[in-house]
């Protein structure tokens, strides 16, 4: 999946390590030290950057495991670690001064006056913002900070306080704040009868879906609840991030960098949205319109819906 | 061996209609070499990529049924490194599995080389999959690290590997443009 994001014209990949310090500790994926290592050094030699999220919040008395992905991660070179966890940005500051930190999106930072502090505590360098700030207040930050901004632009969304939802938690006892999963496979269920699916989670059931219709994750924030007799997505819909119309105003508002979600989808879905998000940055620089880009991603989306999220704020 | 499911096999068995089911009886009847045939080509891949196997962990001792929409029978896979085994079975095979993945051959093929978007495959409800999602998960996860092709399944060498896989490559184009057709309709 890496080779394919370098393939298709990703200038940085993020990664993480397979155990809980990152938010995608799914099965089957992620890098042991020694592959994370190969995939740095083949990375370097495409001029790709490999930059590693160990994103998770660590637990009180058992930070053995995020020290190790901190050492692991400055061991094979990676050009940076992604952090939320003010006791692993401590650690990585104080054992690799060399070592880049980028502050993740689990870390919730959206004010200046909190970006300021992580940069003047641990020298965080980027900070990656959480999805829900529209593009005029991106600017406005970017104003009263010095250190680098990225921003997400495609793929899955959360609900809006970013590292701080316990739905999940509340229904498995695991999360992707401390357990690096969302909604754990072994917690969930499928099932089909005559056509209309109906998922599961903990055995809360959380939506069913008549035949053909298109299905989301199987999570509780994208579920659809029946309150005072209407059915209705209470946390938030089962819809796609697609901030490619923005590109343009992104950039004018000070982002550097713009980051697709998606570590545990497949190397088709990364080639594509690499791809054409690649076409799109390109043809803004010769100083084209991106607008032939834009409808090439729409059978990805979760929903079978896109939205230009918190960005261009329509509900104000 | 993992806790199995039966999954619908009374709803599978209507479907079951009698043309599918005499079929499904002729392709019973000549099993035994496409099942000895899928099977040493696992163990091949077992052999000369054990790093896919070892992805898997605990789930090389889970039982896998892939059932194509388009054949009245299914494969049900047992990947257990070197002594893995493909069989073939009815759809409606009341055996227990640990997860079922059906929808049509072409996007199982998709899914096996990743080609196709598994996630975008779910949402748009061209895959369906029941039973153990975290097996599902580990073993899509699994197959998206290996980037196995149909040759190397089939054991082939070039320039028929060539062949097979650019073969592929072109059924799979137009599964991919008539998914969006179908999403942007």
């Amino acid at each position: 999946m890496l080779r394919a994001a370098v393939e298709a014209g990703a200038d940085s990949i993020y990664c993480g390590l397979r155990d809980e310090t990152n938010a995608r500790n799914f099965p089957g994926l992620n890098f042991s030290p020694d592959e994370l290592a190969e995939a740095v050094a083949w990375a370097h030699s495409r001029g790709a950057k490999v930059l590693v999220a160990i994103n998770t919040f660590a637990r009180a008395g058992a930070m053995g495991a995020w020290r190790a992905s901190v050492d692991a991660a400055a061991g094979a070179r990676a050009d940076a670690i992604i952090v939320a966890d003010l006791g692993v940005l401590a650690y990585a500051h104080a054992s690799h001064p060399d070592l880049r930190l980028h502050l993740s999106v689990q870390a919730a930072a959206g004010s200046a006056d909190a970006i300021n502090y992580y940069e003047q505590a641990y020298g965080v360098r980027r900070v990656v913002l959480p999805r829900v700030l529209a593009a005029p207040e991106i600017a406005g930050l970017v104003r009263d900070i010095s250190i680098e901004v990225e921003a997400f632009v495609f793929g899955g969304l959360c609900v809006m306080a970013e590292g701080r939802c316990a739905l999940s938690s509340y229904a498995t006892g695991k999360s992707p704040n401390l357990s690096g999963v969302c909604s754990p496979p072994e917690a969930v269920s499928l099932e089909e009868t005559d056509g209309r699916l109906t998922p599961r989670l903990a055995g809360f059931m959380l939506d069913r879906f008549p035949p053909g219709a298109a299905a989301g994750y199987p999570t509780l924030c994208k579920g659809r609840f029946e309150a005072r007799g209407e059915a209705s997505y209470l946390f938030e819909e089962p819809t796609s991030l697609n901030a490619m119309g923005l590109l343009a105003e992104l950039r004018n508002a000070g982002v550097r960098a713009v980051k697709i979600e998606g570590r545990q989808r497949g190397k088709a879905y990364v080639a594509r949205v690499a791809a054409a998000f690649r076409g799109a940055l390109d043809a803004l620089d010769r100083g084209e319109t991106i607008e032939s880009y834009e409808p090439l991603l729409s059978n990805l989306a979760e929903g079978g819906r896109e939205t230009s999220g918190a960005y261009r704020k329509t509900w104000r | 061996m993992r806790r199995g499911h039966r999954f619908g096999v009374e709803a599978l068995r209507r479907r079951d209609r009698v043309a599918d089911r005499g079929a499904a009886d002729v392709l019973m009847a000549l099993r035994r070499p496409v099942e000895s045939l899928l099977s040493v080509a696992l163990r091949r891949v077992a052999r000369q990529r054990p790093d896919v196997f070892e992805r898997l962990g605990s789930f090389q001792d889970a039982s896998f049924v892939l059932a194509p929409d388009e054949l009245p029978v299914a494969f049900r896979l047992a990947p257990r490194g070197t002594s893995g085994t493909v069989r073939v079975a009815r759809r409606a095979d009341p055996a227990p599995c640990t997860a079922r993945i059906a929808g049509p051959l072409a996007s199982l093929l998709g899914l096996f080389d990743g080609s196709i978007d598994a996630d975008a495959a779910f949402f748009s409800r061209s895959i369906r999959v029941e039973g153990d999602i975290q097996a599902v998960m580990a073993l899509h996860n699994t197959l998206e690290a290996a980037e196995l092709t149909l040759a190397d399944l089939l054991g082939l060498a070039p320039p028929a590997s060539e062949l097979a896989n650019a073969g592929l490559r072109l059924v799979l184009r137009r599964v991919v443009i008539r998914d969006a057709a179908v999403t942007r309709a």
